[in-house]
């Protein structure tokens, strides 16, 4: 088996009352493309700021592979985050160049290493236009850029291909095969079971804040007793899926109050009242 | 320079440009404080003495009512720039009562009625005027001056055939030789007093709401758009990231206040020249004092915008704190106009706000009291310090990941 790379190692996260997600290991090797797989809600995103040290875990701890906190190694880690965090005012190299400076790799590297990803994304003729007017995919691309900048050991993907078009997101899936096939690892989260089975080696299912299966398409058919992974998705998340929780903090009592007083009853509640 | 420092400068940096492409938040920022003293001190005179001309070029209607009017009286009115028509005075118990003729003024016929009447030796008079009118208080205003002159010389006259000196009758305390050479405080001392009562203000309100805009862009904006997430990722501390924010901020908030002085005293300049307004006269001690303070204020306003910003979860929600926390500045500003610096208790100078704003007046005024500077300086510093250990404390908030997008 390839070296492991980053180590969850019985981490949990809590916001408040709420468990985001329960007690978790996992160890990520070099080489693998894993899809973090789950409804909305499930706790892939707060997986995925746990693996990039944006979030602390409650309990537990993720570390790489020399035993540093994932928090001071966060260099070796590129990071693209569900809305891609591009500055519209800035234009798409400036972007880059910008995290490429905090990573601290030199102008004149970073354009080096952005022109190679560019032009398989076919990105290389629009990086000095500001990011206010790109398409949802070009927004995409140059996130992908940005993280790529600093030759990152581990790549963390939320939801990459999400509101892409048929091309922009083939074309980024077949990004992350190739990085996959040059010996890269990719943490990729996604919703669509399909197209982790296209793009990753390795599965873990999320549901509820729980890793509910982890390993080949094949290990999990095997775990599921199923023919299709479909089926082995459904059978290991029957029970019903939370909402989204840990971006919305309960309301206190003074502000449900408040809000109640100018949110109008439905039709329903108004016909239950009479 | 250390990787730290190399991060901080990036993210200051970033800000910066950010900043600089936005043109409307620049002319917000920038170029209003400089053009708003060159333009309340010089355009604005210029205004009032372009409405005074035409004020002066106004012709007025005036019906003077009045049967036995004093000949030298129907002269000075004749001679005035009045255009002045006469009837015989109506018959009414009192002069003041504008029955019979509201018509007429209300409808403009005639812009004022002067009515007189002669009882014994007192000239009685009534001026019927329509206050909303500029016409009409334009022609009230001369109507005054012309009764006003008549009467002067109708005093004298009188006096005079009692046997009596009029000057000695009605001025018997004189003030002997130039008023101006009285005052032993200097003409930059002046200016510096005067100065003292509103530069102060405007510079702290101004530094607090020149800093509102880019703290709530850099925090609850990023917050907003998501663009802090990818930021959060990054290899650099929460620290670097308030430190890279604050240097952007303040260096913002700091050319707006620059510029905004360079247009105070470019206004200044202009007044000195015409004599309104002196030079004050500051020391090199009392103007680097008075920089320090500044930058004290600026590290705590700054701070404590950036931490306040930092909490909100929109620009919308940081816009609704920070606009009325204006008024923590403003109050304090206002009040601090009033207090009396001879003899005042060194305690003022540890209070909140009120220290800077009172060191700023004393500084003005060339003052410089050993113990007062020990007390604000050391008292700013503390509050600086708090205002950047809470803005760290917001920005080590593992919610600030949380945006509404």
């Amino acid at each position: 088996m390839s070296p492991t790379l980053l180590s969850v190692r019985s981490a949990s996260k809590r916001f408040g009352d709420v468990i985001a997600l329960e007690t978790i290991d996992l160890d990520i090797h070099e080489g693998e493309i894993i899809g973090l797989v789950g409804s909305n809600g499930a706790g892939k995103t707060t997986l995925l700021r746990l693996l990039s040290g944006v979030y602390r875990p409650t309990t537990g701890e993720v570390l790489l592979s020399d035993g540093t906190q994932v928090e001071q190694a966060r260099s070796r880690l590129g990071v693209v985050p569900e809305n891609t965090g591009l500055y519209a005012r800035l234009t798409a190299w400036e972007n880059i160049r910008y995290h490429a400076r905090i990573h601290g790799v030199s102008d004149d590297e970073a354009w080096r290493r952005t022109m190679y990803f560019a032009q398989h994304l076919g990105m290389a003729d629009v990086l000095g236009r500001h990011t206010k007017g790109f398409s949802r995919g070009m927004r995409q691309k140059t996130a992908l850029l940005r993280a790529l900048v600093h030759a990152p050991s581990v790549l963390l993907l939320d939801e990459p291909t999400a509101g892409l078009d048929v091309t922009s997101a083939r074309t980024v899936r077949e990004l992350v095969r190739q990085l996959g096939e040059q010996g890269g690892t990719v943490i990729y989260s996604t919703h669509q079971l399909a197209e982790a089975e296209r793009v990753c080696n390795r599965i873990v299912i999320i549901h509820n804040g729980q890793v509910r299966a982890d390993g080949t398409p094949e290990e999990l058919l095997e775990q599921t007793n199923t023919q299709h992974l479909e089926e082995a998705y459904v059978a290991l998340t029957a029970d019903v899926a939370r909402p989204r929780q840990e971006d919305d903090k309960p309301l206190s009592k003074w502000s449900s109050w408040w809000r109640g007083l100018f949110t109008p009853k439905t039709p329903k509640e108004v016909g239950e009242d009479e | 320079m250390s990787k730290s420092g190399v991060r901080v400068r990036a993210i200051a940096k970033k800000e910066l440009v950010e900043f600089v492409r936005d043109w409307r938040t620049i002319l917000a920022i920038l170029v209003i404080p400089l053009l708003m003293f060159p333009l309340l001190f010089i355009l604005f005179p210029l205004l009032l003495a372009s409405e005074a001309a035409e004020l002066d070029a106004l012709v007025v209607d005036v019906l003077v009512q009045g049967d036995d009017i004093p000949a030298d009286l129907g002269l000075m009115l004749n001679n005035s720039s009045l255009n002045i028509t006469y009837e015989p005075l109506p018959t009414i118990e009192e002069l003041s009562s504008p029955v019979g003729d509201e018509e007429r003024l209300r409808n403009g016929t005639v812009d004022l009625i002067l009515r007189l009447r002669m009882n014994e030796s007192i000239l009685e008079y009534a001026v019927l005027y329509q206050s909303t009118s500029e016409q009409s208080l334009e022609a009230r205003s001369r109507t005054f001056d012309v009764l006003a002159g008549w009467e002067e010389n109708e005093t004298i006259r009188r006096i005079s055939d009692a046997g009596l000196d009029p000057e000695q009758t009605l001025d018997p305390l004189q003030w002997d030789g130039e008023i101006s050479q009285s005052d032993v405080a200097t003409s930059g001392e002046q200016a510096g007093m005067a100065l003292s009562l509103f530069i102060p203000l405007v510079l702290s309100v101004w530094t607090f709401s020149s800093a509102i805009q880019p703290s709530i862009d850099m925090t609850a904006g990023e917050r907003e758009r998501g663009t802090l997430e990818a930021l959060l990722g990054l290899p650099c501390t929460r620290m670097e990231l308030l430190l890279g924010k604050w240097l952007a901020v303040a260096t913002i908030t700091g050319v707006g206040v620059l510029l905004q002085v360079a247009g105070l005293l470019f206004a200044i300049g202009y007044l000195a020249t015409s004599d309104i307004i002196s030079t004050p006269s500051v020391s090199l001690t009392a103007l680097l004092l008075l920089c320090l303070a500044v930058l004290l204020f600026a590290i705590m306003v700054v701070a404590f915008e950036l931490a306040l910003a930092m909490r909100s979860h929109s620009v919308k929600e940081a816009g609704s704190i920070l606009g009325p926390a204006v008024l923590i500045i403003l109050f304090p500003a206002l009040f601090t106009q009033v207090i009396n610096l001879d003899g005042i208790e060194a305690f003022w100078f540890a209070v909140p706000v009120v220290n800077v704003l009172l060191a700023l007046r004393e500084l003005l005024m060339n003052r410089i009291v050993f113990g007062h500077v020990v007390v604000w300086l050391v008292s700013s510093s503390l509050y600086a310090l708090g205002a950047a250990y809470y803005a760290a404390r917001q920005f080590k908030r593992e919610d600030i990941v949380t945006s509404l997008s």
